[in-house]
């Protein structure tokens, strides 16, 4: 046999590529279906279930529980305070009714995993135990807790529902709710 | 007499030009790979929503600063002479660097693979709201795919030029760096289809797409960690890429048999990293006894063929020892 030059016979730089064959396959394949999904109008941030397309023009149903004065609530009238009058106008940007139920953080996080509730208010902050169950808005205001710590606020929506949660946040923040 | 090199050296060979400048500049490159990961990783921390496939892109590159550490501490390492307790040299530091690296990828493959298919089957919504940018409210998704896109292309440039490098320098723990960077704008690809995938309401897209960079990762981590392993297992010296068998090996035994004194040669070459250690067992012809000049000259002969044989032993014998040469009865070209 001839005298080769070493690496005359190695693979071109291609070879490192073959045993990735399927693997890329499946991302660039995956990777456009998605994008002409998405080129073909679909409005995007979209609601898995909907929501924000069922609360526009119809009812949009919040859970509210009781925390100074950010929600007020009162037997047999509707609930007052800061978040449930910013809740009204953001009900009213889609024209949609607001239906009211109250009770405790867990029973109404269970309601928003359940899909029974849209939207859940009580004061909550950004440290809020409940923000592997549901959706946070972003803090659209801040407060200083009794031992003079920063709280910042959010809301609650079902997880993934990020139709309804970007037009809560584009909501929450265009409202300029200064401190 | 050399001292003024002495720095480009792996262990006691004199790098040729050729790889001492390929060196200096797979080591500049490492640094820029470094620095750009750490811009990198900084901006796609700063806009991680809870999509899964951005986490995991995440955690890749977090994961990517593993193989450039490898290979600037092993070139380190390897600079060093052979001492009397380690009159090998240390250059299967390379091959120890490379299997911690493999491990690495393979464990947080496996773990993401595990998270990202939970996630799958409990069917989680990924949740991505919007942020306030100058004033207006946009949502995440889109600067998260912006942020993506625009870190995905730096890998693969760099993958490319260190790609090249790692041939010349016949690194392995360079070469698995390159190849991982060069296909890093597919792990960008899937996760930014994940998002889009949230973005128009397919909250199952994002666990897929993780899911599939996942396996890439530990795809990454099981091919890494064999070649690491059958290096540091003496397997028989292979190319950079481990594709092939080195051809270096069938070329000190054709020249040696050619050689007018020797009936038969077969040499055993391992990888110590970078260099071979070549033993090569050579059956003199029928009353030509080799005289010590005959043996010194075979063996500078087969130093100057290649930089990489440096540590070579010619062991003259009445028949050539099958118990250290396996296979001896079939060609030299076997794989």
């Amino acid at each position: 046999m001839a005298t080769r030059s070493p690496f005359v016979d190695s693979p071109t730089e291609r070879g490192g590529d073959v045993s990735r064959g399927p693997i890329v396959r499946a991302m660039v394949v995956c990777g456009l279906s998605v994008l002409l999904t998405a080129g073909c109008g679909a409005t995007i941030p979209t609601d898995p279930d909907g929501t924000l397309d069922r609360a526009r023009g119809g009812t949009l149903r919040v859970g509210a529980t009781a925390n100074g004065s950010w929600v007020d609530l009162r037997e047999g009238e509707d609930p007052a305070g800061r978040e449930p009058d910013l809740v009204r106008s953001f009900a009213s940007t889609l024209d949609a009714d607001v239906a009211w139920s109250s009770g405790s953080e867990e029973a109404l996080v269970a309601g928003l995993e359940d899909g029974d509730l849209d939207l859940v208010i009580g004061g909550l902050s950004e440290d809020t135990p409940w923000s592997e169950e549901a959706g946070m808005t972003r803090p659209y205001t801040e407060s200083i807790d009794g031992r003079g710590g920063t709280v910042k606020h959010v809301m609650l929506v079902p997880l993934g529902e990020n139709a309804l949660l970007f037009e809560l946040d584009s909501f929450l923040l265009g409202s300029g709710d200064p401190r | 007499m050399r001292d003024a090199t002495r720095t480009a050296e792996f262990g006691h060979p004199q790098l040729p030009d050729e790889q001492r400048d390929a060196l200096r500049r797979a080591v500049r490159l490492e640094w820029v790979t470094i620095g750009v990961l750490t811009v990198t990783a900084t901006l796609m921390f700063l806009v991680l929503g809870s999509s899964q496939a951005m986490r995991v892109a995440w955690i890749e590159d977090l994961l990517s600063f593993l193989p450039p550490i490898a290979f600037l501490v092993a070139t380190r390492v390897i600079r060093r002479p052979p001492t009397r307790d380690h009159p090998y040299g240390l250059h299967r530091a390379t091959g120890i660097a490379h299997l911690v690296a493999a491990v690495a990828l393979l464990v947080m493959g496996a773990y993401l693979i595990v998270d990202s298919g939970f996630k799958l089957v409990i069917a989680e919504h990924p949740t991505i709201g919007g942020i306030e940018v100058l004033g207006r409210t946009v949502w995440l998704g889109w600067l998260m795919i912006a942020t993506l896109a625009v870190t995905s292309v730096a890998p693969v440039i760099l993958g490319r030029a260190k790609l090249t490098l790692s041939e010349t320098l016949h690194d392995k723990v360079l070469y698995a760096d390159a190849d991982m960077n060069k296909a890093d704008w597919m792990t960008g690809a899937a996760a930014i289809a994940g998002i889009v995938g949230i973005g128009v309401g397919w909250w199952w897209a994002d666990s897929v797409a993780a899911l599939l960079i996942s396996v890439s990762i530990l795809h990454d981590g099981l091919r890494n960690l064999r070649g690491a392993v059958a290096g540091l297992m003496d397997r028989r010296a292979r190319t950079y890429d481990d594709e092939a068998p080195h051809p270096l090996s069938d070329r000190i035994d054709e020249h040696l048999t050619a050689l007018p004194w020797v009936e038969e040669a077969r040499s055993r070459v391992r990888d110590l990293g970078h260099v071979f250690h070549v033993e090569s067992f050579v059956v003199p012809r029928e009353g030509m006894t080799p005289s010590l000049e005959d043996l010194e000259a075979a063996r500078s002969e087969c130093v100057d063929m290649d930089w990489k044989v440096q540590d070579m032993v010619i062991v003259p014998t009445a028949g050539l020892p099958s118990g250290f040469l396996p296979g001896l009865s079939t060609s030299g070209q076997d794989h």
